[in-house]
């Protein structure tokens, strides 16, 4: 059963974020082990075990750009997993410009500068999934998303850097 | 997850930090990222007359084993001609460093960073070789 499925979800790119969180939280509360307590070892097993598989669904679908790459696997779209470097010399070019930008950085302003436009390119690279998945364009997507994998750590190093700025000014 | 002596002296000491300059035409240019972690790397030789490399700079923006990873593969491949360095295997850099089991892929990152710096720098050498004949493009990075 995939991600979808699991939640009684329509299996799409966009989801109402209110939706699936009640969809979660009524089958989480289905699966609660404080129901089990007297059941059978069987039955115990299967609650936690679906539990655990629903937590799983909730947190891949939750966050924007994980059900992105979800929703791309289920098309067959893969990525490179570790230990193979990609092949896109613009991307690492463009990831390399940034990192370097951040780690010269040195003021919280500048600092929330980068992570904005950061915010800004990683906003415009979701929104331009949609067009590539009804193209069904895997070269594209697997790029995209490959793409929105760096944006995405860089707004993470940012968070990083901007804390250790505030940090050193207190 | 505890780390090796050598690995934490990489890392808190890193070796031959810093930039050549890509245009260079005895530098080889390596540029590769790991797409799990969102890791990139830069590892550039500079290839004396003599053909030996007489000098590697890298720059890392990733984990404290690719950091190490790359900072060791720069001072090992120094003094060696491309062909000995090319022979440099992940497994080697993992080994010295003593790399945990889900930091290998770093090793495998920096030995791609190596192969990557060596092939930039025989297109080069390989483009110089040949006349350009008229009409010819020169490859121009894209932007």
């Amino acid at each position: 059963m995939d991600h979808f499925a699991r939640l009684g979800m329509p299996a799409m790119l966009d989801l109402e974020p209110a939706d699936l969180d009640k969809a979660y939280f009524s089958r989480q509360r289905q699966w609660h082990p404080d129901r089990f307590v007297s059941k059978p070892p069987e039955e115990k097993a299967k609650a936690s075990a679906e539990a655990a598989a629903l937590n799983d669904a909730y947190r891949t679908l939750k966050d924007p750009l994980d059900r992105a790459v979800y929703f791309a696997s289920l098309k067959g779209v893969e990525l490179p997993g570790d230990g193979k470097t990609i092949d896109d010399p613009e991307l690492l070019m463009e990831a390399m410009e940034v990192r370097e930008a951040l780690h010269e950085a040195d003021t919280v302003e500048a600092v929330d500068a980068l992570a904005e436009k950061a915010r800004r390119d990683m906003k415009a690279a979701l929104s331009g999934l949609a067009s590539l998945f009804l193209r069904d364009d895997k070269p594209a997507l697997r790029k995209a998303l490959l793409r929105l994998r760096y944006l995405d750590k860089f707004a993470e190093e940012a968070r990083a850097r901007r804390m250790n700025l505030e940090r050193a000014k207190a | 997850m505890t780390y090796s002596p050598k690995l934490i002296d990489h890392y808190e000491n890193p070796r031959n930090i810093g930039s050549l300059d890509k245009n260079d035409e005895g530098v080889g240019t390596g540029l590769v990222g790991a797409p799990a972690c969102g890791d990139v790397m830069k590892l550039q030789i500079k290839v004396g007359a003599d053909g030996l490399i007489e000098d590697a700079k890298f720059k890392t923006f990733g984990c404290g084993s690719a950091i190490a990873s790359s900072s060791l593969v720069t001072e090992w491949v120094k003094g060696k001609t491309i062909d000995e360095a090319e022979t440099i295997k992940n497994t080697d850099i993992a080994k010295h460093l003593a790399l945990p089991p889900v930091k290998i892929h770093c090793s495998v990152l920096a030995e791609d960073a190596i192969k990557a710096a060596i092939a930039d720098y025989r297109a080069k050498s390989a483009k110089k070789d040949e006349p350009v004949s008229e009409g010819e493009q020169v490859a121009v990075p894209a932007k």
